[in-house]
This record gives C-alpha cells, structure tokens and sequence, in this order.
C-alpha cells in the first residue's frame, strides 16, 4: 500500500514547497506511489491525523512549531527535512545573531513580540528538536535530490545526504574555480548534493546546503586569507544560512 | 610508424573530413580555460591550449554513466547496451596519451570493462604537442614523450605538423583528407630542435630518485600529518586527474519507482566514506591517511603491479587544488622531510 505523505511548513518562505510544484515532469509518476494526506501549500483539506511519512519544510521558531513537530514525530514513521530552514536553521536562523525581542519590535513596532509571534523561540533547524530521517539540504532543494531521497525512503534504504564538500561536483561542471578568479566561494566547505548549481551558474557557492561533516574549516580558512579575503569571511558567508548552527556549535 | 608533413593550414581540412565519418572531440576554449568538447567547427579547435579542465579520460569512462537500466518489480534488465559512437578525439598531448595506457591497464586487463572498451575501440587518437606550463612535470616520468597510443601524433615544426602515423586507419585518414608531402632530412632536424626546445622548457624540477625506497622508509614521518591538516578533502584532484580510476555504483529509480538506472560515478579516495564498511568502519578515518594512501598508490603500489607511477604529470592537480597539494610537492616533501 501506497504510504500516507503530509508536506508542512514552519518557519519559510514556502520556497521549497514551490519547488515541489515545479517538478512537473515527474509530480504525476510521484503522486502514483504515495498517498498524499496533505500538502500546505496545494491542499485545501486539514492534515490527516495519521500518516506514514511526513516532509517538513522550515525552521522552528515560536512554541506551536515545536510542538507540531514533536506531535508529527511521534505520528510520523518516516521524517524528511525539506530545505535549508528545516535543515540548517536557514535563513530564519540569522535572527539568531541578534536580540530577538529587539528585532521584533523594530518590524512590529513596540509591544509586539507578544501578538505577533506568541511562544517565539530562537530559530532552529528540526534536529534541535527530534530525530530526522532523512534530509534534503538546500536553498532551495533540488528536485533531483528530492526524488533520489523519496526513492530511499520508499525503499527503506538509509539516508546518503552527501558528507563531503562541494569542490569534486565543481570539477566535474568544468567551471573555472572562483578562487582562480579573485573570488571567494564558500564551496570548499559546504555539503555537495546540488552538482554545484550555483558555481556552475557563475554565482559562487553560499553555503546554502549547511557546512559538510567532512569539511576542513581550519584549512579553508588558511586558503581563503592567503587569497586575499578577511579574516572573518569564512564565517561571515557561512551566516547567511548557517547561524543557527553557529549558535548550536 | 610512419610520417607525413601536414601543413598547418590543411588542419582545418582535416578535421572537416574527420567530422564526415566521426564525432571529433578536441580541446575548445571555456571561460579563460579549455575543456574538451563535441566540435561544431573546425575553427573552434584550439590546439594551442594549455590544458583542459578535465582529462579526456571523461570520453572512455565519464563521470556518470548508466551502466544498465532494469525493471524493479522481477529484476530485469531492459538495457545494458556499449556507447559504439564512433569518435575522433583531436588534440591530447604526450601526457594525455599517455594517460590513456595507464587506464587500458585497468580496464582492458583481464575481465576487461565491456563500457570503457567500446568506447576505447571505437575512438582514434590524434596527439598533438605542446609546450610546457609552470605546472607541468610530465618530464620527471617520461611522460613527455609518446610512441603508441596514438592514431596520429602531430609535433608543431612551425608552419607545419610532422605527422606520426601509428595506425592504418591514421594513415588511410590523412591519405583520404590532407594533401600533405613526405618529410625531408630538414623536417626531420625541425622536429629534433623543437624536442630540444621542448625538453629545456620545463621549470619544474621533481626529483624522483628512489622514491619507492622513500614512500616506505618514511611511511610513519610527520608529512603525512601536516598534508592531512591541509587537505580539504574535496576530492578535487581526483576528478581531474587523467589516471585516477576510481567509481562507486549505486542505483537510481525513475519517479515511478518502476524502473531503474545502475550508474556508475567517479570516486576519490579523498572522500572520508571511500573506505568506509558495514557496520561503519573507515581504514581511512583521517584526511593525512587519505593524502598518504593517494600517494603510495600513485607512485608505489601502481608502480609495483605495472612498472610505471600513475601519474603523468599533467599539472591538473597543481591547479585544482587550493591547499596546494600535489606531486612535486609532495615529492619534495618526501626528498627534504619537510612540507614546504
Ligand atoms: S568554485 Fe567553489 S565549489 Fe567550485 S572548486 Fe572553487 S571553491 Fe570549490
Ligand atoms: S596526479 Fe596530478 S599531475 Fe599526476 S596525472 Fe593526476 S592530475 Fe596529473
Ligand atoms: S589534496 Fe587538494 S584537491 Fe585533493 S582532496 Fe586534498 S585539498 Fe582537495
């Protein structure tokens, strides 16, 4: 029997979910193996109170999203996180770099924190919270990706999220090194997975995808001084999606 | 072999006519670099590039490729089929060719690999030479020079090629495509001075003597520790490298979950799960085991089995890698005990 799949979203732009919908040369092969309970972004129904798998994009950032995600965890056999947000802290984590109530109140107006977002917590990515399956990194996700990861889940095969850096996927695109072009490229230490998109799109890595288990930060940041960049613009670059992890450690 | 003068001129000819019965392949301009590609024209052949981004080992056993698709549900094969496209690939240097050998050795050994074969069969080889880079060290393993594995060697004298023809079918293709004439005394006395020139050229200086004796007596020196601290373990030099012949297989199912690709992809023992097994164990846990085992394979364990380094000496790691790992210095390392 076909498993039961729900998309949800927490903290994000959707952007993922979007991306769900663009792949349409393969939703209707993908909606003919699952059973899909629920979609936030396409359904119009509730969510179903049971369900086998369930995909979550977006990070955690008030009391209600955690406790949704621990009740889907404890619902779900199977949890993927979908996206940068889900996975890293992502954008939403950069919140983290400042004084949470401040910020509200400088989008809000004074007073606001409370109204707008009741139970607000530092933004994190779901495995602060429970255990994830499987994970689908990046900002946004490649679909390809996507369809590899359901095809193991499907399978009950375990989770290969790449843990190496971006540079060998790099190489394979035959783009000419960032590095060789004055530019800094935060490829050198962030997870592969992608085909580096973004290099091989003339744009240099941003680290969307968080920094690879096996990455050499230490080194990478020896390389990228002596290029001629500061001190600081490994960890710079890397705050954009990967905050929440700084502040984890 | 045989030989021909081949006007520079009549190259485009050539070509035109190599293109009539063959996809022909040669190094094309890319960004500031090269990389070799299908050629639309022949005006796009570059033959005076330096180097291509990746090797042309790419055409013989691609970074990707499906090796058979088959059914999920009973298990079948649907496809297992050869690329048999017949190509010309136009343009490699010494090292590249020489490159090709190193990877026959592997491929084509005893069970040779049905893909790599096909392909290798049904391509010619057009060489043609070049001048050194600051990268380039083909010198320090003989690599510099070529005299089989190759259809058609052209060596620059100036205004014209001097032609080695290797093969029959190299010869039937200048006869059908190029006027050419037969060398003289003087071609021949060219070609000596431009292989003199040629050999003076490099500035790399990689001394290789006894490097066997030294991979084993300093298999325990601290080198290896202060490579690994640099190391991004990125792979990078792996997947330019023209001898590096490593691939993992997995299999990729279609959206519908239906059918399936068995593909094959390159591998690098740089990556930290190269020698990882069940339950978890890794033979090589550290970046300066990986960096050491990179090393003792090229220049040692290769060498032991076929009587040649896996390395030619192309320069391609020297210029992928950005913690500035690579043979000379390494070598260097390995003569001076220090990682300079
Ligand atoms: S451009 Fe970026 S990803 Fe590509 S090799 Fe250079 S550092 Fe790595
Ligand atoms: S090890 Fe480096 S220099 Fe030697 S063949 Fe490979 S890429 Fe070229
Ligand atoms: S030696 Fe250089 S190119 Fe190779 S894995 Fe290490 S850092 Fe990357």
């Amino acid at each position: 029997m076909a498993p039961r799949v729900v998309v949800l979203s927490l903290a994000s732009d959707f952007g993922c979910q979007v991306q769900l919908s663009n792949m349409t040369d393969e939703i209707l092969d993908v909606l003919g193996v699952i059973d899909l309970g629920y979609w936030q972004l396409a359904s119009s129904g509730h969510m179903p109170t049971e369900y086998d798998v369930a995909i979550i994009e977006g990070a955690v950032t008030t009391d209600e999203h955690l406790e949704l995600l621990r009740d889907v965890r404890q619902t779900a056999a199977v949890v993927i996180a979908m996206g940068a947000c889900a996975n890293t802290g992502g954008i939403p984590g950069l919140a983290n770099l400042v004084d949470l109530d401040e910020r509200y109140t400088v989008v809000y107006g004074s007073g606001s924190a409370l109204k707008v977002a009741p139970g607000k917590r530092a933004p994190m990515p779901l495995d602060e919270f429970i255990h994830v399956d499987y994970h689908v990194p990046g900002c946004p996700i490649d679909t390809s990706e996507f369809l590899r990861v359901l095809s193991h889940v499907l399978l009950g095969m375990k989770d290969r999220v790449p843990n190496l850096t971006m540079c060998a996927s790099c190489k394979l695109n035959q783009t000419v090194c960032f590095f060789d072009r004055g530019q800094l490229c935060l490829g050198l230490v962030t997870r592969a997975g992608c085909g580096a998109r973004c290099p091989s799109l003339n744009r240099p890595c941003t680290g969307c995808r968080g920094v690879a288990p096996d990455a050499n930060l230490e080194s990478a940041r020896t390389i990228i001084v002596a290029a001629g960049h500061r001190a600081d613009a490994l960890e710079n670059g890397l705050r954009i999606y990967n905050t929440s992890q700084e502040v984890r450690g | 072999m045989f030989f021909r003068i081949i006007p520079k001129r009549e190259i485009p000819e050539l070509v035109r006519g190599l293109a009539s019965q063959f996809h022909v392949i040669g190094p094309v301009a890319k960004d500031g670099s090269f990389v070799y590609a299908p050629l639309s024209a022949p005006a796009e052949l570059r033959l005076d590039y330096d180097t291509t981004l990746l090797p042309a080992k790419e055409w013989f056993f691609p970074s990707s490729e499906t090796l058979m698709r088959f059914t999920v549900a009973d298990n079948v094969v649907i496809d297992d089929s050869v690329d048999e496209t017949k190509r010309v690939l136009f343009g490699l240097h010494p090292c590249d060719v020489n490159s090709l050998l190193l990877m026959d050795n592997v491929f084509l050994g005893d069970n040779p690999d049905p893909y790599y074969k096909a392909r290798r069969d049904n391509t010619l080889i057009v060489g043609v030479s070049c001048m050194p880079n600051e990268h380039c060290f083909c010198n320090a393993w003989g690599t510099d020079e070529t005299h089989w594995g190759f259809d058609i060697f052209l060596s620059d004298i100036g205004e014209d090629y001097y032609a080695s023809i290797r093969s029959v079918m190299g010869a039937e293709l200048v006869d059908r495509y190029v006027a050419g004439r037969p060398i003289t005394d003087d071609d021949t006395a060219a070609f000596q001075r431009r292989t003199a020139e040629f050999k003076a050229a490099f500035t790399n200086d990689v001394d290789t003597s006894q490097l066997p004796v030294l991979l084993d007596a300093k298999f325990d020196s601290d080198i290896w520790e202060k490579l690994g601290e640099k190391c991004l373990a990125c792979g990078a030099c792996s997947m330019v490298c023209p001898t590096c012949y490593c691939f993992d297989v997995h299999d990729v199912l279609e959206a519908d979950q239906l059918t399936g690709c068995r593909v094959r992809t390159w591998d690098s023992c740089q990556f930290k799960e190269f020698a990882e097994v069940a339950h978890g164990h890794n033979f090589r846990d550290t970046r300066a085991s990986r960096v050491k085992y990179r090393y003792y394979h090229k220049q040692w364990g290769y060498l032991s089995k076929f009587e040649r380094v896996l390395c030619v000496g192309c320069g391609r790691c020297t210029r992928a890698c950005k913690a500035q790992i690579n043979p000379p210095r390494v070598v260097r390392a390995l003569q001076t005990g220090l990682v300079d």
